[in-house]
């Protein structure tokens, strides 16, 4: 498609010279975001007000040009990808923090707000905002409305939907419209639930109400290694099955330690086959007897060690390695391809066991680096995509992985979103009415399907194989 | 208001056999909604008989409402119409439990109770301590959002819910989310019939994650001489390090139904008590009782003392049933649920309170402090015109609600059905969001099929 030059005029009218990129090489910055997706837009926007993004939505609605949100740009699945090409609404200048509530436990955001800023904002009151993608030092809190984002800590505190009261949202017809509140409950129907997660693909978030979140009185950050996969994830099946809920559980395999030690030097052992991180958060009586159970589980099951973090630079160090180990991957491998799969966590062991039989049979190397709490794969193909049967045996092995997690009653996606990377893999989990209904609503808001086209749902192309990557592996960082 | 003479009972009698289709006096009215009587109770089997009677109901412009253990179906406006009453009640299967996964799966039609002494085997629980609960269905407690008293640790059903299977207004058999902890495959389409009384599709199923049962618990109360100091103690306990289960603030008359039950002592009339419940280790538990102990006395409160083994669980259990106890009492009460924040809580039950007074009736309140009041208006003993005075304090409440510096969100759950109609509604004044509501149920019920009226914005 190719947008009209009077429709650039307009928005230069509408938004100023300065919030309007249309030249080539400022475009091919926002061609791309943490996934392995491209698109090129047509023009890219930067409102400062939800009244500026209602009049951007008609001029597209006027000009029949598609649009879509956009925040930091780290997404993992290509929601933030300008599929088929038109206006990218930047909300790069609507970045600021409206209100900070501390008495009733709220904050009021703009949707460029980045989600460590706000964290940091309410440091000083002993507040902090649960939800912690990897990417949190960049990644926006309307991205992370969007796709509903997690990270470690929501094994105990929930994903964003969680901390969402209320919204503000600029229709696809332009209306301004809220949903919910500060309160903890509005009658009607849970429109918040709805809209967060729904990848843009329904209105355009112009500002947010969250909950904030008490800091924990004390902390414990334990890091227990193995020999021996199996004895890893027994380990986490055990914890869980004990019925301890620490407030994440994270697993990096020996592969992905040694990657991350050489980059992060946190102190893993290169010469294991996997670790626990554990955290433990809450009263100094229950933290303790939480990290005293813990160890006793690991070592039950041969953890060779089972380290406590002595001070908050020991703990930091140790997230550092967790929340850059997909960074690390980055510079010894020329690409990489990252799952997202659910699984019942019961089934945890005999999945690392499948992942490895997979990775056998195809010649490849995969990396595991996860959610092990919540049962939350990111199994990390390595190739290089100059090797093109290389490069089949990655989608095959890719095909192969997420089917195990579906046969197993899982899910596609815990956290990355299905965007336009899986969204042709629903109809493994869904059927044609289940997908015929989430249409339908889809249309009742986004009839003419001009806001953010292509994702979620299944256009129809290639069933049921995973898309091919295209550009080489950035140094994303998935939560 | 019915229609019998426009349905075919054969054709229901052929979906669903025989048995299972009810015409008798006595089922008919257990499922009364607002003085409306269905003409027939439907019993499904399953998902795929729902979807065919709802199909039918559509061809033939028959309305639906959907009931499990018939506890709530007061809630909501009078509907527009009704013809049939869809009986979960043959729908009361755990289809999946892993309790090593902690999680779960159950039919709608399950009765809470039931399901919790299932969990309670293997040492788990649903944060749903719900009203009615020997009676309360799966169905119902979601449909209708049933409040828990849990809810200041766990959340609301939206916060533990995995996934759904339901059936659409269009009888369409569709599911959303899943059965994992941790998913984000599709549209949360499930969360929007949390709460929506039925008016979009018959919930067949429903996953949770579970949760274990805590080893050691106590609940504590202290008594305050007026609101001010109770909502004190409730900032303080709220700025702590301490996450109590629950947190629960009656007032006077709240405090005599919940401890008329065998009170402790110190719970004397005309006094604010607050209720804290905490859980796990004894030690942490310990902690709790000092912590509190520290924080009630410098709120100035009259004391704070544990409840006994004995009437620990008579208390909780009055609490749960606090609506229930309330209008067995008192049946023409009316019961609103507000949602509002901490901070304005003091002086919402001031605003209350004045309503009250001025309007002639009785109140009574219990407040959930993460933002949730219970507030029951209830005519003066021996008045004779009770309608008239309730509906006019009815509107007055949510008059009072708007005011910027309250901004609660009022829904009146509970009242009789001429209260409803006098009052003008039991939603309030409209929402700027209702335009998006009526296209969510466009979505799921085009023909108006599923409790038309009975929602918000007239849906």
């Amino acid at each position: 498609m190719q947008i009209k030059p009077q429709l650039v005029r307009d928005l230069i009218a509408l938004l100023g010279p300065k919030a309007v990129l249309s030249e080539p090489e400022d475009l091919m910055l926002y061609e791309y975001d943490g996934s392995v997706e491209l698109g090129s837009p047509e023009c890219v926007v930067f409102p400062s007000s939800a009244r500026e993004v209602s009049e951007i939505v008609r001029l597209a609605n006027r000009y029949e040009v598609p649009l879509l949100g956009r925040g930091a740009g780290t997404g993992l699945s290509g929601g933030a990808i300008a599929r088929d090409g038109g206006i990218v609404v930047a909300f790069s200048r609507m970045n600021r923090i409206l209100e900070i509530d501390a008495a009733n436990l709220r904050a009021v955001v703009q949707p460029g707000v980045v989600n460590l800023d706000l964290s940091r904002a309410v440091d000083h009151l002993g507040l902090y905002f649960a939800p912690d993608p990897s990417s949190q030092k960049a990644c926006t809190i309307g991205g992370n409305v969007s796709e509903n984002s997690g990270g470690p800590h929501t094994l105990a505190y929930g994903v964003t939907t969680n901390h969402v009261t209320g919204l503000e949202l600029v229709l696809p017809d332009g209306e301004i419209v809220r949903t919910g509140g500060k309160n903890l409950e509005t009658s009607g129907y849970d429109l918040n639930g709805l809209f967060v997660g729904s990848e843009g693909t329904l209105a355009l978030v112009t500002e947010i109400t969250v909950r904030l979140t008490r800091k924990a009185e004390a902390v414990k950050t334990l890091l227990a290694v193995y020999d021996t996969i199996d004895d890893t994830t027994e380990s986490v099946f055990e914890i869980t099955v004990r019925a301890i809920t620490p407030a994440a559980c994270e697993m990096l395999d020996g592969f992905t330690l040694r990657a991350v030690e050489d980059y992060v030097h946190a102190g893993f052992p290169k010469d294991c086959a996997a670790v626990l991180l554990i955290e433990v958060e809450g009263l100094s009586e229950a933290v303790e007897a939480q990290a005293a159970a813990i160890t006793e589980v690991c070592k039950l099951h041969r953890a060779r060690e089972v380290r406590v973090a002595r001070d908050d630079r020991e703990r930091a160090l140790l997230w550092k390695g967790r929340k850059e180990a997909f960074g690390a991957l980055g510079r010894i491998s020329p690409m990489y391809y990252v799952q997202d799969g659910v699984i019942p966590r019961t089934r945890l062991p005999e999945t690392l066991r499948r992942i490895a039989e997979i990775a056998a049979k195809y010649d490849l190397q995969i990396g595991n680096i996860f959610h092990a709490g919540d049962g939350n794969l990111h199994p990390l193909i390595l190739f290089d995509e100059r090797d093109r049967a290389q490069f089949e045996r990655v989608v095959a092995a890719g095909g192969e992985i997420m089917r195990h997690c579906v046969d197993v009653g899982g899910a596609l996606t815990g956290e990355h979103g299905i965007g336009m990377e899986k969204n042709e893999l629903m109809s493994l989990i869904f059927s044609p009415d289940d997908l015929a209904l989430m249409a339908r609503v889809r249309a009742s808001f986004n009839p003419a399907g001009r806001l953010n086209p292509g994702k979620v749902l299944p256009l129809g192309k290639g069933c049921g194989e995973i898309r091919i990557p295209h550009i080489p592996a950035s140094a994303a960082t998935p939560a | 208001m019915s229609h019998p003479a426009h349905i075919s009972f054969a054709r229901l009698e052929e979906i669903v056999g025989a048995p299972h289709v009810l015409t008798s006096p006595e089922d008919l009215a257990l499922r009364r909604v607002d003085g409306f009587l269905p003409s027939a109770v439907i019993q499904p089997a399953d998902a795929a008989q729902i979807a065919e009677v709802l199909r039918f109901a559509g061809a033939e412009k028959l309305a639906v409402i959907p009931s499990g253990g018939c506890t709530k179906l007061g809630i909501g406006s009078p509907p527009a119409r009704y013809d049939i009453a869809l009986d979960l009640s043959r729908m009361n299967r755990v289809l999946a439990y892993d309790p090593q996964d902690l999680t779960l799966g159950v039919e709608s039609g399950m009765r809470i109770e039931q399901l919790l002494r299932v969990l309670a085997e293997q040492k788990q629980f649903l944060p749903l301590v719900v009203p009615y609960l020997e009676r309360a269905t799966i169905g119902g407690i979601v449909a209708s959002n049933s409040s828990s008293p849990l809810r200041h640790a766990y959340g609301g059903v939206r916060d533990f819910c995995l996934g759904m299977e339901f059936v659409t207004g269009e009888g369409s058999q569709a599911k959303s989310g899943g059965r994992v902890v941790k998913n984000v495959t599709g549209y949360d389409l499930h969360k929007l019939l949390i709460g929506s009384l039925g008016t979009l599709g018959v919930i067949t199923r429903v996953n949770f994650r579970t949760f274990p049962l805590l080893p050691a618990q106590r609940t504590f109360v202290a008594a305050f001489s007026a609101a001010e100091p109770a909502f004190q103690f409730c900032g303080a306990i709220s700025r702590s390090p301490l996450t109590p289960q629950m947190v629960e603030i009656a007032d006077p008359g709240a405090a005599e139904v919940i401890f008329s039950g065998g009170g402790p002592p110190q719970a004397e009339p005309r006094k604010w008590s607050v209720l804290v419940s905490a859980a796990g280790l004894p030690e942490v538990v310990d902690r709790y009782a000092r912590e509190l102990g520290h924080m009630a006395a410098a709120a100035n409160a009259d004391e704070l003392e544990p409840l006994g083994d004995s009437e620990g669980p008579v208390v909780l259990a009055r609490i749960r049933e606090f609506p229930r106890l309330i209008l067995e009492a008192v049946p023409s009460a009316a019961i609103f649920r507000i949602g509002v924040l901490p901070t304005a809580m003091p002086g919402l039950l001031g605003e209350l309170s004045s309503v009250a007074t001025r309007g002639g009736v009785d109140l009574i309140s219990l407040t959930r402090a993460s933002g949730i009041v219970y507030a029951a208006l209830l005519p003066k003993e021996g008045e004779a015109a009770t309608v008239p005075l309730l509906s006019k304090a009815v509107q007055e409440v949510f008059r009072v609600c708007g005011k910027s510096e309250i901004n609660a969100s009022a829904m009146l759950e509970w009242c009789p059905p001429e209260v409803k109609l006098a009052a003008g509604g039991v939603w309030g004044p409209p929402r700027p969001d209702f335009g998006l509501m009526k296209r969510v149920k466009d979505s799921f019920d085009p023909n108006g099929v599923l409790c038309p009226g009975r929602f918000a914005g007239g849906i």
